[in-house]
């Protein structure tokens, strides 16, 4: 059975813990931005040009391939550039989006009247229904949701992840106090999409508000709340897997092939919005908190929205921030507040800019092998990283890496571990690529000297074959022979005569 | 005496036997370091080198009539591993057989483009579409950048397209991360 915990991980009280208990709105913004790529899969392609007016909802971006999803307008106003911004990411590269200035009417597409009750669906068309919504995994991980739920057919338990273990995040803990009864109904479809008998929605102890308003709304006997032991990385889903159904997912497989369906609680109620609603995902609870603000506090802001309006709020003081989206432990530092929320911004930190403690040599100590939640060696693995053994790295199954820097924390060299991890992670990709285009380049180069060649065998094949069968033809023609014969004693004829 | 004698020569036939027949079933055809050395090489297949792609060249520097340092796509990372498999030591790319480039690929413009079919005709790895008289393009997703289609275009309608970085292929800075 359970055994409510798992080996490794660290235990980081919360910082800056949000003491008000509403989730404010914000207005929507003068001007959205709005991605076309998330986190897995290629770009959706627009469907709208410059200068179309949108209404807030609608599809701007459609895709047909399995994992991007639609984009949709997070308000009503007009399309003002389609081009290439830049987006939350470590490389702070630049990708496609849309750009809507709101004209203020927030005016709404018609919402076409769907079945409430969702029973009589099919759970394929339920999941498309979740396609066409947008939904991704809004715990920061963004895989799209319809292509999870489709993957995980004839799960047995499904597990929505309400843990929010990440210190300082605080926008599900609101999000289950202020939508019990979505969170409850949501859980309820997802069953139903995805065929579980058994629905456990996981919370660390430490919201026990949270943990109540779930237990006031929950009336059905299949679903269970059950509170776990605060600590860091209990939210992953591998871990918390094994935290509540005592199921080891080796590295390399998937929940799915176990039987479970692990969702963000986030996904749930943005499911139970497009579901029940038939609403698309065009808002979301984000956190803003850190040193450098005063109040910190749950917003709901339509996606778009820049951090800076939403900052704004929170009273940050004056001096140079240090702006970083998602959790304190696995969020992304990003450089300014310039950037647009999007679907996976859970979080945004606002910290004071304190100088970073200078990276030492490693010693050896072996702490980060102790508290490596899935029972790696950082310690190894690291040399490996550092002098570019990708091979040697992925032997020690770097792979099952879930890069929660749990390592960085406890290291007392200040070594940032998760990023020589990342960085590895990503030179093995591109390794892995290249050597499959250089082969693929090798086959085909063989090739074309292979057809080459043959192409010449052919040819002269051939040609023999056609000087044969002239020869062969000229044979049997006797009276061509003859001509001949009779020509040339005409011509000796002819000269004698002469003579 | 006559009883080892004995022993030893039919020890010596049966082994002999045995390593003959070996040495005919599991002939190694053609030379294993060839096969090496190409898998180094990158397979730009451009001729930089002066060899007509990267398996002849691969061919003549296991034959000893090649330097290693003449291909100037796999770049001193390259020169690096050859001299490790080779066990001979390193040698500065040799600057006169060309510069190395960034990964980048050829795209036509296909507006200009007349159907001439000779880029089809000096592309080694078939990354081009065509034929005469008809538009011609690229596939992007084959073409090794090796740039032996630009010289033969008669109205300059290839041009050089660098590669993106993306989401799926960017690679953090090692030094920067040491930095923390």
């Amino acid at each position: 059975m359970a055994s409510y915990t798992f080996k490794g991980g660290i235990h980081i009280p919360n910082p800056y813990p949000v003491k008000e208990p509403e989730v404010r709105q914000v207005a929507p913004p003068e001007q959205a931005v709005l991605l076309l790529q998330q986190r897995v899969g290629g770009e959706a392609s627009p469907c709208v040009k410059i200068g179309d007016r949108v209404l807030t909802g609608q599809v701007i971006a459609k895709t047909t391939s399995k994992y991007p999803t639609h984009v949709h307008a997070s308000v009503s106003g007009v399309i003002s550039a389609i081009e290439k911004r830049p987006i939350p990411h470590p490389s702070g590269i630049e990708a496609m989006c849309i750009v809507i200035d709101s004209d203020g009417k927030d005016e709404w597409i018609e919402i076409e009247k769907c079945d409430k009750d969702f029973s009589r669906c099919t759970p394929e068309k339920v999941i498309q229904r979740i396609r066409e919504a947008g939904i991704v995994g809004m715990g920061g991980a963004g895989f799209p949701t319809h292509a999870k739920i489709s993957n995980a057919q004839g799960t047995h338990t499904l597990i929505v992840n309400a843990t929010e273990c990440e210190p300082g995040i605080m926008c599900d803990d609101a999000l289950m106090q202020h939508y019990p009864r979505e969170v409850i109904r949501g859980a309820e479809v997802l069953m139903h999409a995805c065929g579980a008998k058994k629905a456990i929605i996981a919370i660390e102890d430490d919201k026990q508000e949270a943990c109540n308003s779930l237990l006031m709304y929950n009336f059905n006997d299949q679903i269970d709340v059950v509170q776990i032991p605060t600590k860091y990385t209990s939210g992953a889903e591998k871990l918390l897997i094994k935290t509540l159904l005592d199921i080891e997912i080796p590295a390399g497989e998937f929940a799915s092939d176990h039987g479970v369906l692990c969702q963000n609680i986030g996904t749930v109620k943005a499911i139970y919005d497009a579901v029940i609603d038939n609403k698309p995902l065009i808002s979301r609870i984000v956190t803003v908190t850190g040193s450098a603000v005063q109040e910190p506090r749950n917003y709901e802001a339509r996606l778009g929205t820049s951090f800076a309006a939403v900052v704004a709020q929170s009273n940050p003081n004056n001096n140079p921030h240090h702006i970083r989206m998602g959790g304190m432990m696995m969020g992304i530092d990003v450089p300014n507040v310039e950037h647009s929320i999007c679907k996976i911004t859970n979080c945004i930190f606002v910290n004071n800019v304190i100088p970073a403690p200078e990276v030492q040599s490693c010693i050896r100590c072996g702490q980060c092998n102790t508290v490596c939640p899935v029972g790696l060696l950082p310690q190894q693995l690291f040399w490996y990283a550092k002098s570019e053994n990708t091979d040697r790295a992925m032997d020690y199954n770097l792979g099952a890496c879930i890069e929660c820097r749990c390592c960085d924390v406890v290291c007392p060299s200040h070594i940032p571990l998760a990023q020589y991890f990342f960085f590895a992670k990503a030179l093995h990709h591109k390794r892995t690529v290249d050597q499959q285009r250089t082969d693929m380049a090798r086959e085909r180069f063989e090739f074309k000297e292979f057809r080459i060649e043959r192409n010449k065998k052919e040819r002269a094949e051939m040609m023999a074959k056609k000087k044969e069968e002239l020869k062969k033809k000229m044979a049997q023609d006797k009276t061509q022979k003859d001509k001949i014969a009779q020509a040339a004693a005409r011509v000796k004829n002819k000269e004698s005569s002469e003579r | 005496m006559l009883e080892s004698v004995l022993i030893f020569s039919v020890l010596a036939l049966a082994l002999g036997l045995i390593l003959g027949y070996a040495a005919i079933k599991f002939k190694v055809v053609g030379n294993p370091v060839v096969d090496q050395i190409d898998s180094i090489l990158p397979q730009t297949q451009c001729g930089q080198c002066d060899f007509a792609g990267c398996r002849p060249y691969a061919e003549a520097i296991a034959k000893g009539e090649a330097q290693i340092n003449q291909c100037p796509p796999g770049g001193q990372e390259g020169v690096d591993a050859l001299a490790e498999l080779l066990g001979v030591e390193t040698l500065p790319l040799n600057e006169e057989f060309g510069e190395n480039k960034t990964d980048h690929v050829v795209y036509v413009d296909e507006q200009v483009c007349i159907g001439c079919t000779l880029c089809i005709q000096a592309c080694p790895v078939d990354a081009f579409v065509g034929s005469s008289k008809v538009m011609t393009t690229v596939i992007a997703d084959e073409c090794t950048g090796c740039d032996l289609c630009i010289p033969v275009c008669p109205v300059d309608c290839i041009h050089i397209e660098e590669l993106p970085t993306t989401l799926s292929n960017y690679v953090p800075n090692l030094q920067e991360v040491g930095r923390g």
